[in-house]
């Protein structure tokens, strides 16, 4: 409380240093987030935050900032878990308020084979700890009581995976919050310093290179979204990932309409209200590779008409801006966490696709630990870079196709 | 100027008001006395009209039930039923204008630097989102769905319908040009219309192009963005009678921006009470709607606009009494409505203030087709540079005629807690300095921060002011201070807008009518209505019909609707070979009259889909896909055959054929009363086809067996299709024959262990693991899946898709989860109650430790677990004789 009247900067800007226990290229929740937990769980402070843009400017300040742990995979679920659990402390970890409403998350269905997916998660869910639970109309009704639950819609609501824990958060203040604890800690941010090279030298990556000078790294870092694989390759790592925008947008604030957020997967859209009021809704990932950030008319109309499905009395409302972002497929849906395994002292965070916000701490954790003390983390172990030449691929995909 | 003679009343907060024909609804209630228009987002401070365009926040208002309505821009309609919006119980009198009073409680930011604790914010969220938000939306389903959308091409769009843009179209337009001219105003003239001194509307000009048959006007319709491609969206209000907006589409080869400028507020403490405006503002309420904004008046202006602004007060009987330029001025005065002018020579009463703010081009539409906004002090305003090719700027947007009416960066901000940049969320620039000396320097974190530019006004009152502060602050120049980007739409558009007339269409076969009249319970199965089962006078829940149907099909006939297959028709000499690369399974050496089942798999193995081909000649295939997937398969097969050079032409004849299955141990008695076919199993054997008439209609007919009995699938033209199917029905009087649904298949399907894919598969099952190892023809030289599926074939499955029978009358449900010892080990695809079997029978993944014929794996049934064995064959006929017969 006493910080209100505090006027103290977030963070300070720094000259760059020559050399660096750890250089980690991309300040979003994920590099700020590996950054955080090294300093504060391993005492690693030496480190550098190395950003293109502005703190948050990729998939961190782009994403619907929806949180939720029920997966599909028992690969995945106890990971989302893990950060759901984060998450609920974060705001007093940091000292910052993070906006984590925690309001529930239904996932729609509108016809048998979706029910069934929908089992699938909840009964898995369930097995492991995860409040989640297939419902129907009558239940539905009374939680989401603007919603069209008639027989009007082309595709009626039929089911519903409720998933209480579930919410949304505000992104930006949960990069800004690490990036305060990572500045007190005396970790450096460096944002407008691009990553252009990467120096490696018998298998280890010596130094990077900066739009700003040449700094010496013990361990580096590839905590970036959108362009993930390219970054990589600075380094000489492949990865097996396919970019693709997927776009989002926002109203007008209305007074409070809906307290939940509302994914429908078969109408490829997800809807939620802000503590502003304004309706975040975000579409499934176009179908298209590209990098591409600028939004289409299309998808647009297409997020309108299918909120329109669903909330028939909100025709008269405007949407005030359209974004995109782009996400890093991998072929199973799941994230890279892990070393690289043709850079031994190179490691990646990324991957992310549609899920990386809500995955950002238990992913910055669990990394964070694997590189102070050179031991896979459990929850992570699934992920690894490793899995992609043994077949061992993750089962995320599956219930993936809009899965915010 | 509004017509005096046509009058007529509309509603305001229940109060009967009387309007002007050529009112907008503030006019309106200007005129009828009102000030306040709305309560601030934040601290609920009055606030009155401002910009009279658009492009502020001040005068949102719900319209006949719409929230958010731009009330000076909206034309009031006798009748209308306009209400405040934000404010209790009153505009006048806001109880939560008392939150003001807190305001050292809530700095920039303070929500993030309070409640860190989980159980405060709990206790306090509720509350912050109740005050927050604007508008209440409507009731439940009371959308209105009268919204278009139209589809236009222009060899080049004009946007904006003022001087510039006329001038424009008349010179492209004499040149030739085919022009379609977008003007967001009731009448074309742009500024000319309320700004005296500019000149006079060029009636001429408007007169000409109205003449010209190669142009085309659209007035009331605004662009909101100018995609790639020069794809314009463009919102028409009010386009006819029946509709309440049309989005065009309009594709232009070039595009003439000519959007002009629009006018900013000055930042001074209280600059946002009632009665202080803008002067393009006051002139609009002068001009086009003969009202007199006050009484006496003081001009804050650089000296731009001012003599200009004095002589419209002077005309419309209103006292100047100060001219001053924005450095003198402290503050106005005033509670609920302004009542002077402090500098520091004193005080000055008025009850108008009008500020001749700086002129900022209305760029968007150009920065969003890829040109940059540079800063230009000369100008004192970013103006669009390098513009693609075919976009061009036209008239003032471009600011040639600007001048430099503030000083930017300025020398000095007044910052102050009451000055505000931004109205949408009341960001004052004291708000600025506090974020920017936390560090939120940068345009972008401190727009996010502060959430300056994010409102209702999409950025237009507060950016130029914002970038001002910002540069001033850190010292940066305006230029590497920068704007933030621009994006569509812009300005905004309604949901109902966008959405259009939201057709999503359903497709019903040729014998939906038949199954309507024979009590079909139907389902939706992609965007096709399939009966799932039907009600009979002899059954009375789900249950007890399907196992009607199914006792049809297992003891004498039934019959099915299937026409919403996928059908693909598939000729040319290389056709066997584009079916050899695409599916796992051989067919160049099918022969004529044969089917082959198969999948098709992506290059990692996964099956997408399965299906029957049928070869009916050399050259000719007919292929079936599952329902949903047709357009993925045919995309798939265009796909693979692209570059390749061979002969393939690839037809889709799904709506021109239906599609029945006639099956059970009677099917043959049944159909051979209606073809002269030789059905027996020497002629006609199983997986066989054949082309034949059925009750004189032409069909093709395959012996096909997926439910498991004696059956053909029977595909024919769909004109037929009621035809046909009340003639097999009547055919099979003789033997009790009954139409099945979709969920009668499921469960024969199921016993004979027949997978769906797309059910019992997903995106992660191969044919090894769902014990389909046959369907992958690995000794084919290449197919799409091929290296994945070797490798598959020699690797240790991870799981495995097998068979199970319940110990007990436990049903499981699709998706239940499987337990082995306790822990998670699989899940359920598909189960259902075997009449055969007497309990429930299903598939289900598995892991493959636990996959092993006679493990028992536990089930989860209602929360609890049951116990179920694991059976290697079908549940019934695992012989496969039956079908046979």
């Amino acid at each position: 409380m006493m910080q209100l009247f505090r006027k103290q900067r977030m963070w300070r800007a720094h000259e760059l240093k020559p050399s660096y226990d750890v250089a980690i290229i991309g300040a979003g929740v994920h590099g700020l987030g590996i950054a955080y937990y090294l300093a504060s769980r391993h005492g690693i402070r030496n480190v550098a935050v190395l950003e293109r843009g502005y703190l948050g400017c990729g998939n961190s300040g782009r994403n619907t900032a929806i949180i939720r742990s029920n997966y599909r995979t028992p690969e995945g679920i106890p990971f989302y878990e893990e950060s759901v659990r984060l998450y609920e402390r974060l705001s007093r970890e940091l000292e910052w308020n993070l906006l984590f409403s925690q309001c529930g998350h239904l996932t729609l269905a509108h016809t048998d084979s979706a029910i069934a997916g929908l089992r699938v998660r909840a009964e898995n869910n369930q097995v492991l700890g995860v409040d989640s639970r297939v419902i129907y109309p009558p239940e539905i009704r009374k939680l989401v009581p603007t919603m069209d639950m008639s027989d009007r819609p082309r595709l009626p609501v039929l089911a519903a995976l409720y998933h209480p824990p579930g919410g949304i958060i505000r992104h930006d203040a949960v990069v800004w919050g690490y990036a305060r604890a990572c500045d007190r800690m005396g970790v450096e941010i460096h944002p407008h310093t691009e990553v252009t090279g990467v120096r490696v030298a018998r298998g280890k990556a010596e130094s990077v290179i900066t739009t700003r000078g040449e700094i010496a790294a013990g361990t580096v870092v590839n905590a970036t979204a959108g362009w993930a694989s390219m970054v990589a390759k600075l380094a000489g790592v492949t990865l097996p990932i396919v970019s693709h925008p997927l776009q989002a947008c926002v109203t007008e604030p209305l007074k409070p309409f809906l307290d939940k957020v509302i994914v429908s997967a078969s109408l490829h859209v997800y809807v939620n209200q802000t503590d502003k009021g304004e309706l975040v809704i975000g579409a499934e990932i176009d179908p298209y590779q590209s990098y591409s950030l600028k939004g289409t008319l299309p998808t647009l109309e297409q997020m309108a008409s299918y909120t329109l499905e669903l909330f028939p009395q909100l025709s008269g409302l405007r949407v005030l801006r359209q974004w995109a972002g782009i996400c890093d497929m991998t072929p199973d849906y799941a994230p890279i966490i892990g070393v690289s395994r043709e850079v031994e002292n190179y490691y990646v965070d990324v991957g992310w696709g549609t899920y990386g916000f809500k995955a950002a701490p238990a992913a910055a954790k669990l990394l964070a630990e694997l590189i102070a003390t050179r031991k896979t983390p459990k929850l992570i172990e699934a992920f690894s870079p490793a899995r992609f030449y043994g077949g061992q691929l993750v089962g995320e995909k599956a219930a993936a196709a809009v899965s915010s | 100027m509004a017509d005096s003679s046509d009058r007529f009343t509309f509603q305001f907060d229940g109060e009967t008001l009387e309007a002007r024909s050529g009112d907008t609804v503030a006019s309106a209630l200007y005129r009828a006395g009102r000030r306040i228009f709305t309560r601030s987002f934040k601290y609920h401070r009055p606030r009155g009209l401002l910009c009279l365009a658009g492009k502020c926040p001040n005068c949102m208002m719900n319209v006949d039930g719409t929230p958010n309505v731009r009330a000076c821009i909206t034309p009031v309609r006798a009748g209308m039923a306009v209400r405040h919006q934000n404010a209790y119980p009153s505009l006048d009198h806001d109880w939560l204008a008392a939150v003001q009073r807190f305001d050292g409680l809530m700095p920039v930011g303070w929500y993030y630097k309070t409640m860190t604790h989980e159980w405060s914010w709990h206790a306090a969220e509720p509350y912050i989102r109740k005050v927050a938000g604007l508008g209440i939306a409507p009731e439940p389903g009371n959308g209105s769905k009268d919204y278009e959308h139209a589809w236009m091409n222009a060899e080049t769009a004009v946007i904006g319908g003022g001087p510039a843009g006329l001038q424009a179209a008349l010179e492209l337009g004499q040149g030739g040009s085919q022009i379609v001219l977008i003007d967001d105003q009731p009448e074309l003239g742009g500024h000319l219309r309320y700004r005296k001194r500019a000149g006079d509307v060029p009636a001429a000009v408007i007169a000409q192009l109205r003449s010209m048959p190669s142009v085309e006007i659209i007035s009331r319709a605004y662009c909101f963005g100018l995609y790639e491609g020069n794809l314009l969206g463009v919102l028409h209000a009010n386009p006819h009678a029946g509709a309440i907006e049309r989005l065009i589409h309009l594709r232009a080869k070039r595009v003439v921006v000519a959007t002009g400028v629009y006018e900013v507020p000055f930042t001074f403490e209280n600059n946002d009470l009632p009665g202080v405006m803008l002067s393009t503002g006051v002139q609009r309420l002068i001009h086009l709607h003969g009202i007199k904004p006050g009484t006496s008046a003081v001009i804050v202006a650089n000296g731009a606009h001012a003599d200009e602004v004095a002589d419209d007060l002077r005309g419309a009987g209103i006292e100047l009494v100060a001219v001053l330029a924005p450095g003198e001025v402290i503050s106005a005065t005033g509670s609920s409505h302004v009542t002077g002018i402090r500098t520091q020579n004193g005080e000055v009463a008025c009850d108008l203030v009008v500020m001749c703010g700086q002129r900022v081009p209305d760029a968007g539409l150009l920065h969003q087709a890829g040109g940059k906004l540079a800063w230009s002090d000369e100008r004192g305003a970013f103006l669009p540079v390098d513009l693609p090719a075919n976009v061009k700027a036209a008239g003032e947007v471009t600011g040639a005629s600007l001048t430099r009416a503030m000083s930017l960066p300025p020398k000095h901000v007044p910052f102050h807690k009451r000055s505000f940049v931004c109205f949408c969320s009341d960001v004052s620039t004291a708000d600025l300095r506090d974020g920017i000396s936390e560090g939120f320097d940068h345009i972008e974190t401190l727009k996010r921060y502060t959430t300056l530019t994010m409102g209702p006004c999409q950025g237009r009152m507060c950016q130029l002011a914002g970038i001002g502060a910002c540069a001033h602050e850190t010292g940066r120049t305006m230029a590497e201070t920068g704007v933030t980007t621009s994006r569509p739409p812009n300005p905004s558009v309604t949901l109902g807008a966008l959405a259009g007339p939201r057709h999503h269409p359903i497709r019903r076969t040729p014998m939906h009518d038949a199954h309507d009249q024979s009590g079909a319970v139907w389902m939706d199965m992609g965007e096709w209505k399939r009966p799932r089962y039907y009600k009979s006078a002899s059954c009375e829940s789900e249950r007890s019909c399907v196992e009607e149907e199914y006792r049809a099909v297992r003891e004498r006939a039934g019959l099915i609707d299937v026409s919403t297959l996928g059908k693909l028709d598939v000729k040319g000499r290389d056709a066997g070979k584009l079916l050899d690369k695409v599916y796992t399974n051989r067919f160049s050496d099918l022969k004529p009259g044969r089917v082959r089942y198969s999948v098709l798999c992506d290059e990692a193995g996964i099956m997408l889909d399965d299906g029957t081909i049928s070869r009916l000649a050399e050259d000719h295939y007919f292929i079936t896909t599952t329902t949903g997937n047709l357009d993925f398969v045919q995309q798939w097969l265009e796909w693979w055959l692209v570059g390749t050079g061979w002969d393939v032409h690839i037809t889709n004849v799904t709506g021109g054929r239906a599609a029945v299955n006639l099956a059970g141990p009677q099917a043959r008695d049944v159909l051979k009363t209606l073809t002269a076919c030789d059905l027996s199993s020497k002629a006609f054997p199983y997986m066989a086809c054949r082309e034949a008439e059925v009750a004189g209609a032409p069909a093709l007919l395959l012996r096909i067996g997926f439910v498991g009995e004696t059956g053909w699938e029977i595909h024919f033209p769909a004109e037929y299709g009621e035809y046909l199917w009340a003639r097999l029905l009547e055919a099979g009087k003789a033997y009790d024959i009954r139409p099945f649904g979709v969920e009668a298949q499921r469960l024969l399907r199921l016993e004979k262990r027949h997978v769906i894919v797309g059910v019992d598969t997903d995106a992660l099952s191969n044919p090894y693991e769902a014990g389909m190892a046959w369907v992958a023809k690995l000794d084919k030289p290449d197919f799409i899946g091929r290296n994945a599926l070797s490798r598959q074939a020699e690797a240790a499955p991870q799981q495995n898709l097998v068979g199970f029978v319940m110990n007990d009358d436990a049903v499981p449900q699709d998706g239940a989860a499987i337990l082995v010892d306790g822990a998670l080990a699989g899940r359920v695809t598909s189960a259902r109650y075997s009449p055969k079997n007497g309990k429930a029978v299903g598939l289900a993944w598995v892991a493959a430790k636990s996959a092993t014929e006679g493990t028992e794996i536990q089930i989860r049934v209602n929360g609890s677990t049951a116990r179920a064995r694991i059976v290697p064959e079908a549940f019934y006929d695992p012989a496969g004789e039956r079908l046979r017969m």
